[in-house]
């Protein structure tokens, strides 16, 4: 007894009768959607950490010396080892500034392994203890109490990247002896690969002239404005206030970075065009062929009772079957390569932030979603095409 | 009872520029279970009638009643549900589909239709045997010959009881023995079902086995 045979398997069997061209059809969708899966895994990416980095930097604005908001973000996004320097001064000028709830700074010091320092190089950030609201939150309750001098922390990344991760572990850090005593909980900055020292310390730094730091001077303050007023506000006023100062609203941080990636998503979109053109007409391409080819069949069809609509049923099952199984490919392809080729971008090895199981599937469902509407949109006319021919011309055709 | 009524029947075609009649008012009726044979020369619009007839072509202009209704104005739709529910068709050229086996093309018309038979796989193969190819009821087009291919898709057109059959030559592939077996069949099912039989042959043996006979010249039909 054979089994019935439905309209899906129809159109199985029809794929299945020249596999050469049918895999040619699923590797050109795979190629499309994995590109695409790779793209948005990267844009993802990189727009998401930088926006929740900026979030949680529990700053409304950060102030730095004109000319150095870049190597700013570098540090707080990326943790690039960066140093630019201002007087402390510039704190007594600021609490001039009438917005302003709450303030406390930063000296980001580098490290050079070999000559400064036995750690790779990374970001030492000596904080101010008694004003901080930037680091005590991702402190753990645990270690209850404030840190001493010769005593560091480690950013929650820092055991992978820098390996330095040991509690108890002495480093020597430009040349002192530091204790690791504590570790920070993840924050989703630049920050998670750096080392936190008291800026009590910075006094014995200095006197061993192991650094370009100059006495007075710090790298960053964060501002925390009153309830109610608007920080672009804020910072405008302390821009037009003091000029050797910039400044970045919470908004606003990691804007360079999101300019640059606007330049990348622009060159991403510019190549999926292409590559879905390519798709599209090579869809348009075989699908054609494919309707000369069984034009007699479908005269045949026709001739016993299928209407117009079991037609376009058993060619679009045919589309949906290639342009799945070319999408589930590809996404599984894109997502390989985002995590493998992610090591390969500067920019992607050192974002703190992956992306979640929800990114994940989101993007996977767009990618299967454009990858089946391009097979679609490919097939749509020769399907017209043939689905109108009457069914006496459609079996004479040749 | 006037099964199928045609009045005015013509079918030009434009081909490089020049119009052909193919078809040139033809009027005629067919009674429910009669068996007629049509003769004629090649090209001379045997085939371009029974297609109209059969609803898988538009004539230029002309009306085709069956059982009163006008299949001319007929929507995709319906013209399709005509043709599943009440034509069987027999082409004079191999019409398999290469990828299913002789049962599922004995199935295909039921494949489109909104009436489902739960015994189909066993009727299909019943009139797989009937036509002589019991042994051959899982093999594919490529493994059967011309003539067990035609005894498919004779098989196919008898599968769901048509009311009307219209047949293009089909028997021009089968031995003398097996052509005498089908005839039989035909006539068998025309008395016992009343199947109305309309079929075109060269062959005037098999064209006197008809309760009427026609033969187009040039487009025009006239009784013989």
């Amino acid at each position: 007894m054979q089994t019935e045979f439905t309209i899906s398997s129809f159109a199985l069997r029809n794929l299945k009768r020249k596999p050469l061209r049918t895999a040619i059809l699923i590797a050109a969708i795979a190629i499309l959607v994995a590109a695409l899966v790779f793209a948005l895994s990267f844009v993802s990416r990189v727009s998401s950490s930088v926006r929740l980095a900026s979030e949680r930097l529990g700053a409304d604005i950060l102030v730095v010396p004109a000319g150095s908001r870049g190597a700013a973000e570098d540090v707080l996004l990326e943790n690039k080892a960066k140093s630019f320097y201002m007087s402390r001064g510039v704190i007594e000028k600021l609490k001039t500034i009438k917005g302003i709830d709450q303030l406390t700074y930063q000296t980001y010091l580098t490290t050079m392994q070999g000559k400064c320092c036995d750690v790779p190089e990374t970001v030492v950030v000596a904080f101010n203890q008694d004003t901080d609201f930037i680091v005590k939150p991702w402190l753990s309750e645990k270690f209850g109490r404030k840190l001493q001098k010769g005593e560091a922390l480690v950013g929650n990344e820092s055991a992978f990247n820098i390996r330095v991760g040991l509690i108890d572990v002495d480093k020597v850090l430009f040349g002192n002896v530091f204790k690791m005593v504590g570790v920070l909980d993840k924050t989703g900055t630049g920050l998670d690969n750096a080392l936190f020292i008291n800026d009590e310390n910075l006094e014995d730094i200095l006197i061993k002239g192991q650094t370009d730091l100059r006495p007075g001077q710090i790298s960053i303050v964060f501002v925390r404005v009153k309830k109610g007023l608007d920080s672009y506000k804020v910072a405008g006023e302390i821009e037009d206030a003091f000029v050797e100062l910039d400044t970045m609203a919470r908004k606003d941080i990691g804007k360079s970075i999101i300019m640059t990636l606007r330049d990348i998503n622009q060159i991403f979109i510019f190549t999926m065009i292409l590559i879905s053109l390519l798709s599209g007409f090579l869809t348009w391409a075989i699908f054609s062929a494919i309707a000369n080819e069984r034009a007699r069949e479908i005269g045949i069809m026709r001739a016993v009772g299928a209407r117009e609509s079991h037609i376009v049923t058993v060619f679009l099952t045919e589309v949906i079957i290639v342009g799945s199984i070319g999408s589930i490919i590809g996404i599984i392809g894109g997502t390989v390569l985002s995590i493998v080729l992610a090591q390969s971008f500067s920019i992607m090895k050192s974002l703190p932030l992956h992306l979640t199981i929800m990114n994940r599937i989101l993007i996977a469902c767009i990618g299967f979603l454009i990858g089946n509407a391009i097979c679609i949109a490919g097939a749509l006319s020769p399907i017209q095409k043939i689905k109108k021919m009457e069914p006496l011309m459609a079996i004479k055709k040749e | 009872m006037t099964q199928i009524e045609v009045s005015g029947l013509t079918k030009i075609f434009s081909i490089d520029e020049q119009d052909i009649t193919a078809v040139s008012n033809v009027s005629l009726s067919i009674e429910k279970g009669e068996f007629v044979s049509i003769v004629g020369h090649s090209g001379s619009g045997k085939t371009t009638l029974i297609s109209i007839i059969g609803g898988i072509m538009k004539p230029t202009s002309g009306k085709v009643l069956f059982n009163g209704q006008d299949i001319c104005n007929l929507d995709d739709d319906d013209l399709s549900a005509y043709r599943n529910e009440n034509i069987g068709f027999m082409f004079q050229f191999a019409s398999l589909l290469p990828m299913l086996t002789s049962t599922e093309n004995v199935l295909l018309p039921g494949l489109f239709s909104r009436r489902k038979d739960m015994n189909a796989v066993k009727k299909a193969e019943e009139y797989l045997s009937l036509v002589g190819i019991g042994d051959k009821v899982s093999a594919y087009p490529s493994q059967l010959s011309g003539g067990q291919q035609r005894r498919v898709a004779i098989a196919r057109a008898l599968m769901y009881d048509p009311p009307v059959i219209l047949a293009d030559e089909p028997t021009g592939d089968l031995d003398e023995e097996t052509e005498a077996d089908i005839m039989e069949l035909f006539r068998k099912l025309n008395r016992e079902k009343m199947m109305t039989f309309v079929f075109i042959t060269h062959n005037s043996e098999l064209a006197g086995m008809a309760s009427r006979q026609l033969r187009m010249t040039r487009g025009i039909l006239s009784g013989v």
